[in-house]
Order: C-alpha cells, then structure tokens, then sequence
C-alpha cells in the first residue's frame, strides 16, 4: 500500500512537476531565510549571516537536485523521455508511421466491428436476474401435427411442464405475433408478444411504472385478461414517457385492452434482435391470432418454452429429469383417437422423441441461428487478417531495427544499458499499436453501421445499437497490446543481441540487416502467404456460394416488376366473410389501376421463412412406413401463379367458383406429382388434411403448376398444396402480389392509396419489390461474401507487401554475389529468375501449409455453402493463382532492381 | 573545531519522526535546528538531506505538510506526524532499540578495555 501511495504522489510530481518545483524552491529560501534570521540575531551583518547560512546549509542546487530524485520517478521519466523520442522519430519518418498505423487501424477497426456484431447477436447476456440460470426448451418431431415458427412446442404441452417439471424455479412461454394497435384514430402495426402470467416474474423484470404481470392475475381466465404492458422503448418512442399512459384503453386487434405498465428500461425481451414493443398473456390468444385459438390444442406447436433453473440443478441434470416427464405425456397423446390409426413406425418415432435443452442465457434469437456459422466464420477472418497485419508491422519494425543497427550501437558504446535499448523499442511498439487503436475505433463505428446495413431490417425493430460498448472497446486494447507485444517483442529481443562492435564497424551486414533478421522476416511473410491462402479460400467458397444462390431460379419471373405488399384485415375486427370480401374487392380495385397487369394474394408471404406444413393424405396412396407425409400449404387468390409468372403445368387455375365449402379444390406443385404419382396424372384425384384418417379425402385436384420458391432459396422447393383462399375457415391475413408494367416504385403510393379506399384505417405493411425480398432473404450470405472478398483481397495485399519489404532486402544483402555473377557471365534472365525462384519458394512454403490448413477448417463452414462444395478444387486454384500473381508481381521489381545491377559498382561497395 | 557528522537517511527519518512527536508540527528549518540541538551539535543536517528525507516521509504517508506562518512572520512548510507515522515510529523505536541491545552484546567489554 505504501510503496503505490508513494508511487502515486511521485507519478503526479511529475504532472505537476512545474509547481512541486516551485514550491520546493520557495521551502527552501524560507529555511535559509529563517537560517538568516538567526544569524542577524547574533550580531552578523547581513552578509556575513548570508554566508554562513548557506555554508552550513549546503547550496540551494545541489539540494534542490537531490529532492528532484527524490520527487519524480527517474523510470516514469525516462519513459516519458522515450515516448517523446519516438514521437520524433516518427514524425520523422512519416510513410513508416503512416502504413503501420493505418494496418493496425484498419485491421484492429474491423476486429472491434465484427466483434460488436458478435457480441451483441451472440454473447452478450440478458439483462435479467440470474440469466446463467435460463434454459430453453424444445423437443424432437415428429410431432404429427403442424409447427409454426423454430422450436415450438404446444402450448398444453408448455402447461405439463409448467406444472410437473421439478427441475425449474419456474417455466415460461412466449410467442411472437404481428399486432394492430389503435390509439385514438391512429392504427398502427406492431411486434407483440404474448406471454404466460409468469414471464416477467420469471426473468426478474421489475416495472418502470404501473405493473407487469403476474400469474395470480394475468394467467387465469381463457380471453380474460385484456392488459398490455408496453416495452420501455415503445413507452418512449409512442407515447412521449407519459406516466398517464397506465389505465388508458387502447385497441389491440380492434379489442379494447388497457395499459397496465411500462417494463423496465434496457429489457427488451428474450430476442436480442427483435424486441416486442407490447405484451400481451398469452390466453388473450385467440383475440390476438384471430382466427387460430391453440390454446388446447397438443397437435400444434407454437409457443417457445423458457425455464429458470432451481439451484442445483445443471443442464444436463435438468433435462434428464424432464425427459420422463415428456415421455410419459407422449404416452397419453397417443391414445388420442387423433393418432390411433397411425402406422407402427411413425408411432415408435413418435415416442421416441426426446426433449432438448440449451442454456438461454443470452436468449434466443432465429438470427443467432443463421449467423451462428457466419459470425465465428467472420470473427476468425478478420483476426487472421489482424495476425498478418500484425506480421507485416512486424517485418517493418525489423528492418528498422536493421537499419537501427549503427544508431543503437552508439547508444550502447555511449552507455546505455541493453534493457533501456528494448524499453525504447517497446516503447516505439506501444505507441504505435496505441496509434493504431485509437484511429481503429473511429474506423469502427464506421464499419459497424456497414455491417448493419446487411441485416434484414424491414418490418421488425432491431435491437442492435451500432455503437461499440464498453467491452467492445476493452476487447480492442486488449488487441492493441497483444499486437504490441507480438511485434515489439521480436525486433527488441534482436536488437539486444547486437554486437555493438561489428555494428559500429559498420560492416556490410549490419547496415543491410543481418541474415538472421532477414530469415525471421521471411518466415513471417510465409506465414502470411499461408494465412492469405486460408482467407482466399474461403472468400472464394463465399462468393460462389452467394452467386449460387443468385442464379437460383426462384420459380417467380420477373420479380423487379413484382410488387408486394400486406394487409391483415382480421387484426383490425373483420369478421371472416368481410375479410374474404375485403380481400376480393381489392384484387379488383388494384387491376383497374393504369400499369397494372395482374394481382393475386395468398395467406403466407413467399420468402419471408413464414410456413405451415400440415401433414396429407392422398386417396388412393395408403401411408407407407417412414413416409414423409409433410407438405408446405398456401391459400391462394385466383391469377395468383399468372402474378409470380409461375406457369400452369396441367389443368386449370383457382376461379371465383371456387368458393364456400361445397366443392373442396387444390393444386399441387410438380415436386409433389413427382413424389406422389410419379407419371401418372394427378388432376381428378383426391387429398385430405383430416386428423380423421378413417374419413375420405375430399379435395380434388384441380391443377399442377411449376416448382416455385417457398421459404428461402436454401431451403428450396418443397412440396406444396394450394388452396383456394376463399375456400377458408379462418380470417388470415394476406400477401398481395401485383405485376406491373411501369417501375414499381412508382406504384407505391398509388397501391396505398386504393388500401386506404378501401379501408382507411387499414395498415399496409412490407410493401417492396419481390426483387428486394429475394435479396433480403440473403443478407448473411452478402455479408459473409462481402467481408470475406474484402478480408482475402486485403491480406493478399499485406502478404505482397510483405514478400516485396524481403525480397527488396535479399537483393540488397545480395548486391555483391549478384555483382559477382553478372561479372563472371551470368545472363539477366538467370539474374531475374534466381530472385523470383527465392521468392516462389516463399510461396510454396506458404501454400504447402495453407493448402492442407484450409482443407482441414473447410469442414467448419460446409453449413454455410451452397452448391459448392467446401473442398473445391477450383476456388482453391484460382485462391492459388492471385497469390501467385502477387507473389510475382511483389518479387519483380526487386528482382529487376537485381538486373539492373552494375557488375563494377557492386564489386566495390562494401 | 568539533567535527560536525552528516546524519545518515535511514536514521534521519527516525530523528524527524522522534522530533515532531515531542515537538508537534514544525517546519524543516526548525526540525533541523532541533536535531542538531538534540545532538549536542555533534550532527549537521543540510537541506540536501533533510528535504529529501521529509519528501519521501510524505510520500509514505508518515507526516503531512501544510503551507503556514512562522513566529518570526515567515510563510513556511509544516511537517506534523499523521497516525500513521505514530505507528511507524513506535515500531522503528522498538526495532531500533532491540539493533542497539544485540550490538551492545557484541562489546561488553569495551568500556573495560578503554
């Protein structure tokens, strides 16, 4: 403690080192002066006094000298004194300052970048109590009944858990859904979540004002509880932060609902890239997804089921425990008369499903998923490229040190010690990196706005913040540091070897750099060849894999001309007759519009990674063990296919006779005629979507159409059945499609304004080009395309700068051999090619390592590709050929530089 | 002439301890004066000495020093001894006592012998 209190008061004499100064001067005149007085009041005269004051004293310099020792800190100093040095030297020599500074900015820059995404799309925790003690929960299928959204389970099933589970504190659901909400005239459409009584209590959420909810009086009674608790943000952005919003009504779907409560300020939920502006209990269900109630079915899962661990209990354990519980509820679901008549095997599989869990810690969230291979994949990259930039100052920082030689040498003949020598080198390093850090944020900020504009933003709120946090920034000193110390080490540990004798000689090594140094810097620059294959590799697989997926029929036509937009007439009250008559007239109105060719609208949006698969079956075609009876549904709109330019293979169209129940209709995709009927043609036939096996099927096909897009182009083409929308029980929304003649853009507002006709308080809602959907859709995989075409083109460049800093300074060391070749015959061209043979050895080295590395990590981003494989041959070549072609354009001036070397001048220089 | 010693630093600081507890806060002009009067001037203490023992007592947190007037109406620095320097002075005492006792071990004799 003492020795830091001291350490600190002397490390502020030196802030303060003009006024300690200046006190310590003027305590001293006042010790002489009382020495004076003394003496005057023995009878000296005033210059005797003053005499034999300051002989008994001692002198005023030497004294203040000796409390300056005292008073500093002579290391601190020195430091201070090297960092000023090197702040000389660097101005002085401003294009090495410049490239190594700029290097570490941009690669310590795109380190803190990725890294910011990262966190905050992967590690960073809820701000919750306890959150290490969240799990999530879900099951294996199959669960012989439809799914809606990722690891979904029924909500009967979440009430077992919720009940019987021993291992948890408590356990929650959510489900996300699309809101309308009213306030006064004004309806707009918002993210809602509906959550079980327990959720916040469970989370540990405390109000910012009014309540949230809780399970005694929010979880009781089915369509009961008609309260929203609204998020922090939305509370601010919607409603000004006014305190009087708790008790207002408001409508929620058209049904009026009354604020209960604003939720605390930084929680934003369990998806930390979509936040819920409003919550809702979940037994409001059936008012909040009109149309679907759920509530009680176990064939449908839908809710996402979260638990707190009690304590004691571990993953692992916790799910061990609940796997019996599960079991045996799947025991009793299967004497459900629903499932009697399910065949053998899939009953075994039915049984044999197993309940999953995962620490929650940090939420959950579908982009996780989707960038959970992208983000690491990335993260790596760009910290290769920080190793190689870090390389790169390195090898310049040796060839300094090389070049230092005679000046260093000095110093030490002057005196000083071989550890004040490394202090001033890694001090030169520190400051650099210091450099580099600092520009490396501001270059941050910038790229993480980059960065977000490659996620998918439209039509949910996206919680990410561009701004890079207090760890961010943590993590980028760190970087800074290691970097310092990587290549600080290196060149100060050299130069402290050096023999200061040969150096001050001056003897031809020293000056041009030692073999040794030029051996280190030439493993670097294999080094980096090697790491510059890995990042082009990849690169390569990246950029092939988007333009795949590019060049992927998507099954529509012309999607640049293809407008979409959507509207949900049941979450603002229409009953299921007007919706359908809603729905009809403004397919009518939209056609009459000038520029318009044709309109259609289906329940599901294509591409928007929305699905219902319901299990078929087909008349004629009894299930078969380990079939998959699975299909993708869709209700549609007459003109629908002429709309996306899907062509009708056989048969007809949906038309407005299709509608009520009478005469059930489908049309089925060609995937689906394969499947099924193999030649045979299909039109005439029968299916069914009865949970009653026994019943007949009853909707006849009426029509085949082409393989088209579904979900995503990954994904790609499913099985599907159409349906006639107006053939449907339950008020859905609607995706409509129109097809236009003019630039679609221009339609925009003229679309708007024939929804407003119609229904004036109606929100229109992702309203785009299908072209632009389709692009959305490849948001992690541009990003990943694009960071990894800039990180491979950006190493190549640092690996060429590189071999052209060794093979400049083998040419050099070379001058004389070169000289003697030349002088005894050797041609230009064997001049030329013995310093691009050193320079292709480099690139072998390199590529040898590189090669077999990047075959090895392939396998880590095989879940990333598409229709490449992940040890292509090809990319590998041409990620071969551009470091060969830098290696060689690198190495050829140098080695020109070699031919253009006069036999006679060489000869003499030493 | 009586030759005059330089105090050593390491028993410097003891004597300015010793010296602003019996005396209270003092300047270093009269912490000085003191000393050598305590001494018997047998010891001379220059400033080059003494300030830089004061520093590092300061630095250690041993005494503390405020800007005041002396009696003679000169601005000047005074030292006062902190709790903490209470302590450490007790301790050198007894350390500095039990240092004299094992050396006077070692010559028992030597008042005899002269």
């Amino acid at each position: 403690m003492r020795a830091i209190r001291g350490f600190l008061l002397r490390a502020r004499g030196l802030v303060h080192k003009g006024r300690k100064e200046r006190e310590l001067v003027e305590e001293l005149e006042s010790h002489l002066r009382m020495q004076i007085d003394e003496n005057l009041g023995r009878g000296m005269t005033p210059e005797q006094a003053r005499r034999a004051a300051i002989l008994k004293s001692g002198g005023l310099e030497p004294a203040k000298e000796a409390c300056r020792d005292r008073g500093g800190l002579p290391v601190l100093e020195a430091v201070w004194r090297d960092v000023r040095h090197t702040a000389r030297l660097f101005r002085r020599s401003p294009a090495f300052t410049a490239v190594a500074g700029l290097l570490l900015a941009l690669s310590i820059g795109a380190n803190t970048a990725v890294f910011t995404l990262l966190d905050q799309v992967m590690l960073r925790r809820l701000p919750v109590k306890d959150p290490r003690q969240l799990v999530m929960i879900w099951t294996t299928g199959p669960n012989l009944g439809g799914n809606l959204g990722s690891r979904a389970s029924s909500y009967p099933m979440y009430q077992d858990f919720q009940k019987r589970g021993e291992a948890f504190s408590y356990v929650f659901c959510r489900y996300s859904t699309p809101l309308s909400v009213s306030v006064g005239n004004e309806a707009e459409r918002v993210t809602g979540e509906l959550v079980s009584g327990n959720y916040f209590q469970a989370l540990g959420v405390a109000p910012a004002i009014g309540r949230l909810f809780s399970p005694e009086s929010d979880d009781r009674v089915y369509k009961g509880h008609p309260v929203v608790v609204l998020s922090h943000q939305y509370w601010v952005t919607r409603f000004g932060a006014d305190p009087g919003v708790v008790g207002k009504k408001i409508l929620v779907n058209s049904y009026p609902m009354v604020i209960v409560g604003v939720s605390a300020a930084g929680f934003s939920g369990i998806d930390p890239a979509r936040s819920p502006q409003i919550r809702v209990p979940i037994l409001m269900k059936p008012l909040m997804t009109p149309g679907s109630d759920q509530l009680r079915n176990r064939r449908n899962q839908w809710v996402q089921i979260f638990a707190r661990l009690k304590p004691g209990y571990a993953v692992g354990s916790a799910q061990a425990s609940l796997q019996p519980l599960f079991s045996q509820v799947l025991q009793a679901e299967v004497t459900d008369p629903d499932l009697r008549t399910v065949p053998k095997s899939v009953r075994d599989q039915f049984l044999a499903r197993r309940v999953l869990m995962e620490q929650a810690a940090n939420g959950y969230s579908d982009l996780r998923r989707s960038y959970s291979t992208a983000l690491p994949a990335l993260m790596s990259m760009v910290g290769l490229v920080l190793l190689i930039a870090c390389f790169n100052v390195a090898s310049l920082l040796i060839a300094r040190a090389a070049a230092r030689r005679r000046e260093l040498a000095v110093r030490l003949a002057l005196g000083a010690s071989r550890g004040q020598l490394v202090r001033q080198l890694l001090i030169e390093s520190a400051v650099l990196s210091a450099m580099g850090g600092a520009a490396g944020v501001f270059l941050a900020v910038a790229m993480i706005r980059g960065l977000l504009g490659f996620l998918p933003a439209k039509g949910m709120i996206l919680a990410l913040s561009a701004a890079p946090d207090w760890r961010v920034l943590a993590l980028t000193v760190a970087l800074t540091f290691l970097t310092t110390l990587l290549f600080g080490l290196a060149p100060a540990w050299r130069t402290a070897r050096v023999d200061h004798w040969s150096a001050l000689k001056g003897a031809e090594s020293a000056v041009a750099g030692g073999g040794g140094a030029a051996r280190l810097r030439k493993s670097l620059v294999t080094a980096q060849v090697a790491l510059s294959f890995l990042l082009l590799a990849g690169a390569g697989l990246f950029v092939r894999t988007l333009a795949n997926l590019k060049q992927t029929n998507p099954g529509f036509r012309d999607i640049d001309n293809l407008i979409t937009f959507q509207v949900d007439p049941a979450r603002s009250g229409y009953s299921l007759d007007r919706l359908k008559a809603f729905c009809k007239q403004l397919q009518e109105n939209i056609r009459s519009l000038p520029g318009v060719k044709s309109v259609g609208f289906a329940w599901i949006p294509v591409l928007s990674g929305r699905e219902a698969d319901w299990d078929v079956a087909v008349e004629g075609y009894p299930l078969k063990e380990g079939d998959e009876r699975q299909v993708f549904v869709n209700r549609l709109s007459p003109d629908y296919f002429r709309t996306m330019g899907v062509a009708l293979l056989e048969g007809r169209d949906f038309n407005d006779r299709d509608e009520g129940a009478r005469l059930p209709v489908a049309i089925v995709n060609r995937s689906f005629v394969e499947r099924i009927f193999g030649k045979e043609n299909p039109i005439g036939r029968h299916l069914g979507f009865n949970s009653d096996p026994t019943a007949k099927p009853d909707i006849e096909i009426v029509g085949v159409v082409e393989n088209a897009l579904n979900e995503g182009v990954r994904e790609g083409v499913r099985r599907q059945v159409f349906l006639p929308f107006a053939q449907t029980e339950f008020p859905y929304g609607s995706a409509f499609y129109v097809r236009t003649s003019a630039a679609s853009e221009s339609m925009f507002a003229a679309l708007r304004r024939k929804v407003a006709e119609l229904g004036p308080t109606m929100p229109v809602y992702e309203m785009r080009t299908l072209a632009n959907q389709l692009d959305e859709t490849l948001g992690t995989e541009r990003l990943t395309a694009t960071l990894s075409a800039v990180f491979g083109a950006l190493a190549t460049l640092l690996a060429a700068v590189g071999l052209y800093g060794v093979m400049a300074l083998v040419v050099a060391r070379r001058t004389r051999e070169i000289g003697l070749r030349m002088a005894l015959g050797a041609r230009r061209g064997a001049v030329l090619w013995m310093v691009l043979k050193e320079a292709l050895g480099v690139l072998a080295v390199g590529l040898s390592v590189g090669i077999p590395a990047a075959y090895w990590l392939s396998r880590y981003v095989s879940s990333q590709l598409f229709g490449v494989a992940p040890t292509d041959i090809r990319t590998a070549a041409a990620a071969s050929v551009i470091l060969a072609s830098a290696a060689a354009a690198a190495a050829l001036l140098p080695a020109r530089r070699a031919c253009a070397i006069d036999p006679t001048q060489a000869l003499r220089h030493e | 002439m009586t030759e005059k010693t330089d105090v050593r630093q390491g028993t410097l600081a003891l004597m300015v301890l010793k010296t602003l507890e019996t005396m209270g806060p003092l300047h270093g002009y009269g912490i000085a004066r003191r000393i050598e009067q305590t001494s018997g001037d047998l010891l001379a203490v220059r400033y080059g000495t003494l300030y830089p023992a004061l520093m590092k007592l300061e630095q250690e947190g041993y005494v503390s020093a405020k800007w005041g007037v002396s009696d003679n109406h000169r601005r000047a620095k005074y030292y006062a001894l902190t709790s903490a320097g209470k302590k450490q002075l007790a301790k050198e005492a007894r350390e500095w006592d039990r240092t004299t006792a094992i050396i006077a071990r070692f010559f028992p004799q030597s008042e005899e012998a002269s």
